[in-house]
């Protein structure tokens, strides 16, 4: 339990004491482990392949509620939880799901908000098969994982007005001291909701016109719908924490500035917001994009809608998305919605190393991307006025692992090739945006312009000043951030006492 | 939501506002800029800070009726509410002790000079101030510029067809006429920047111009404004939006404006379409 500790401290103690309630013993006592392991695992219903590709409607339906209680009925309700410690918030999983089977669906919801602020996004962006579905003990029993997602998204959504139950101030005296937390993505939410709960004021400021930051403007609706972003930061916002949008700190007001008007510490969830490009040659054609540009042109300014949004996306008919990752298949697959003719994904290491969600790829698959493994683009060429008309890749081998651990591709020589391209994404991943973290003397950087912070208390070389999400990690997941943001929360509480 | 306390049309294609926006009033600089979401269905549209007054809480933008974000900001009437606006944004001119500077200005460049000449002259320097426009009657803020230059020429282009000098002569004369000339500051157009960065090239006068690329974000997030300058890639949005005239790649700036030429020309139909529908 050594790593469950690590989160909260109490929290193994606290698991067995939920454990031995005696309504959870009852409803272990309802179910032979021989009949749960008999069912199988409920597949996400979700919407057609052909018929989603022409929609940005959300692809997965979710459970039914009968489908969730079954689903719940699978665990096992074991004493050795993996799954909590597969979690990076610590949800308390057993307890959540076995709510649901007893059909205690706000007591179940009530029980992850404790840990987890944004569970209706969690429950859809998180890669589970790595995280608690990857420790579920049925794996060990040869069965697939409980489905942990879904039933957090089931619960998430099923309450879609939540009510708050167990969750009030903590310290409600101590609603004086005012904290400012600088990007309202799920590391600068999450610290948000934490210190609310503890009591403070809490002001989050996002730069960009809609918060949520890379949950706004990275994530596309049929992934995760923006009224469940709405609804989550209503909630967050009901907790007392305040959201001013269209204010970039840095330049709007400097950090010195809110010191001034009184806030004591900082948490800096600024995120990755700086697209990376492979400088070759023809990379700013026209049709050559950053995946944050073309993502941010139809998620957050709703270029999908347009000519009723203002705002155009690119439109290509033969799309080539360079990439791996989630951000990848995000791109690859809202190009189709946008009527691409054929949508290839060109990675440079093979199938087993994609950093997306298995998920993701199933559905990238089932729609029609063309994947092609162990290639790289070496340049672009433009035809008329500028305009993308083709590219050069070339092939990969597979060396020995670099400092990732993972194998180094090898470019083969001889290998160049040329296809006809109209509309190329970049999507290779990005580092932490530098507009604020660059102008404060004497905040510690490492590499590619990371904040270097203690992985305990995520403070940073500036006292009083935390950070986390990818400001810190450089392009991670939603949940490492939102991990970040508990974290800094609590020393930011303790910072504060001592002060 | 920013409040519009005065919405007026200054010459019959360009437009100017005054928008509460207290804490970008305080923190603008000469050359900043901001980006103005019109409404709902709006797209982030980047304008040059033409001024602020820190007391009343108030920024200033002046632009050209062109597109359909331009469009619906001509509409805005004095006590209406913006969707949203963001800054300051870019970095700061560079203002330094130049000696001689000349300001060129074009159409919406004219109000955008004009917090850059008032600091340039209040650093000390002698500040030439360059008006172009089609004639006259598209000539704003004459005297309000006046107040804060040591001289105000004026180039009309009709001029440029009858007997009148053309831009590169009177530029070409001013740097004869005055040797301790040293910069040149060019805001408006894109063909007016490209021409004056031509007219100076191998004459030895710095020629600093502020690019007007198409951008999302204005934060450094979404690489839209990429501009090639002596041959490295730069953000406009945040290394930017002045940079050195000599130094553009101009063809890679002008195609890359043009970008999304078609669905602008949509855009904008479908905006008449709503507005003739929305008179019947």
């Amino acid at each position: 339990m050594g790593k469950i500790e690590l989160f909260e401290p109490g929290l193994a103690e606290r698991l067995f004491t939920e454990r031995e309630k005696p309504w959870r013993q009852k409803l272990r006592q309802e179910m032979s482990v021989q009949q749960r392991l008999k069912i199988p695992r409920h597949k996400m219903p979700e919407q057609p392949p052909q018929q989603r590709i022409r929609n940005f409607l959300e692809v997965n339906l979710g459970y039914s509620l009968e489908m969730a209680k079954k689903e719940a009925q699978r665990c096992l309700d074991c004493g050795n939880p993996g799954c909590v410690a597969g979690c990076p918030v610590a949800i308390d999983i057993p307890t959540f799901i076995k709510y649901i089977e007893a059909g205690e669906l706000e007591k179940a919801l009530d029980k992850i908000r404790q840990t987890n602020g944004l569970p209706a996004i969690c429950g859809r962006v998180c890669p589970q098969e790595i995280q608690c579905e990857k420790n579920c003990n049925l794996v060990k029993a040869g069965r697939e994982p409980v489905a942990i997602g879904h039933l957090e998204r089931f619960v998430a959504d099923y309450l879609s007005s939540p009510p708050l139950l167990s969750i009030r101030p903590e310290r409600v005296n101590s609603g004086r001291e005012k904290i400012a937390v600088v990007g309202s993505g799920p590391a600068g939410l999450t610290v948000a909701a934490d210190l609310a709960r503890l009591g403070y004021q809490v002001t989050v400021f996002e730069a960009l016109n809609i918060p949520g930051g890379v949950l706004a403007y990275g994530i596309p609706e049929f992934r995760l719908p923006r009224q469940i972003l709405r609804s989550e930061i209503n909630f967050i916002k009901s907790l007392g924490v305040e959201i001013k949008t269209n204010f970039i700190v840095g330049k709007t007001a400097s950090l010195s500035d809110l010191r001034n008007l009184g806030y004591l510490a900082f948490f800096l969830g600024t995120g990755a917001g700086l697209p990376s490009f492979m400088n070759i040659p023809g990379e700013n054609l026209l049709g050559v994009y950053s995946a944050n540009e073309y993502l941010t042109r139809v998620n957050l300014m709703k270029a999908f809608r347009f000519p009723d949004f203002d705002t155009p996306a690119p439109l290509g008919r033969k799309v080539a998305v360079i990439g791996g990752g989630n951000v990848a298949m995000d791109a690859v697959r809202t190009t189709l919605r946008l009527g691409a003719e054929e949508a290839v994904i060109y990675y440079r290491r093979s199938r087993a190393e994609m950093p997306a969600r298995a998920e993701e790829i199933k559905h990238a698959e089932e729609e029609g991307v063309i994947f092609h493994f162990l290639t790289v683009p070496v340049r672009y060429s433009g035809g008329e006025k500028g305009r993308l008309k083709s590219m050069v890749l070339r092939r990969l081998a597979l060396g020995e692992p670099d400092a990732s651990g993972r194998p180094r591709p090898i470019p083969l020589p001889g290998s160049e090739f040329e296809v006809e391209v109209d509309l190329a994404v970049v999507a290779i991943g990005q580092s932490p945006n530098p507009l604020l973290i660059k102008q404060l003397e004497g905040l510690k950087l490492g590499r590619w312009g990371k904040v270097e912070v203690d992985q305990k208390t995520m403070s940073s070389s500036l006292p009083g000043v935390y950070a986390g999400g990818d400001s810190v990690r450089g392009g991670a997941t939603v949940i490492l951030a939102m991990g970040d943001g508990r974290r800094a929360a609590r020393a930011i509480d303790k910072f504060l006492r001592k002060c | 939501m920013n409040k519009v306390v005065l919405g007026e049309r200054l010459v019959p294609n360009i437009f100017h506002l005054i928008i509460e926006a207290p804490e970008i009033a305080a923190s603008a600089r000469p050359g900043q800029f901001v980006m103005i979401i019109p409404d709902e269905h709006g797209e982030r549209l980047p304008l040059n800070i033409a001024d602020w007054d820190k007391n009343r809480g108030t920024i200033e933008v002046v632009f050209m009726n062109l597109g359909v974000s331009t469009r619906k900001l001509a509409n805005f009437q004095t006590g209406e509410f913006l969707e949203g606006v963001a800054g300051p944004l870019g970095q700061a001119a560079e203002i330094g002790q130049f000696g001689h500077v000349l300001l060129v200005g074009g159409c919406f460049g004219l109000a955008g000079l004009y917090p850059l000449a008032r600091q340039l002259k209040e650093r000390g320097n002698r500040v030439i101030f360059l008006a172009e426009a089609r004639d006259q009657a598209y000539l704003y803020w004459e005297s309000r510029i006046k107040k804060v230059v040591d001289e105000f020429l004026t180039l009309f282009r009709t001029d440029c067809f009858g007997s009148g000098e053309s831009l590169a002569e009177m530029i070409l004369n001013l740097k004869n006429k005055k040797p301790e000339l040293s910069r040149v500051i060019v805001m408006g157009c894109s063909y007016l920047l490209f021409t004056v960065s031509e007219i100076t090239r191998n004459t030895g006068l710095k020629t600093m111009v502020n690019l007007n690329p198409i951008m999302v974000d204005g934060t450094g997030l979404c690489g839209a404004c990429r501009v090639t300058v002596n041959g490295k890639t730069y953000f406009a949005c945040v290394n930017g939006p002045e940079f050195d005239g000599h130094g553009v790649d101009w063809e890679e700036y002008f195609n890359r404006r043009r970008a999304f030429l078609s669905q602008e020309e949509l855009a904008l139909a479908n905006l008449e379409k709503k507005v003739s529908e929305s008179q019947e």
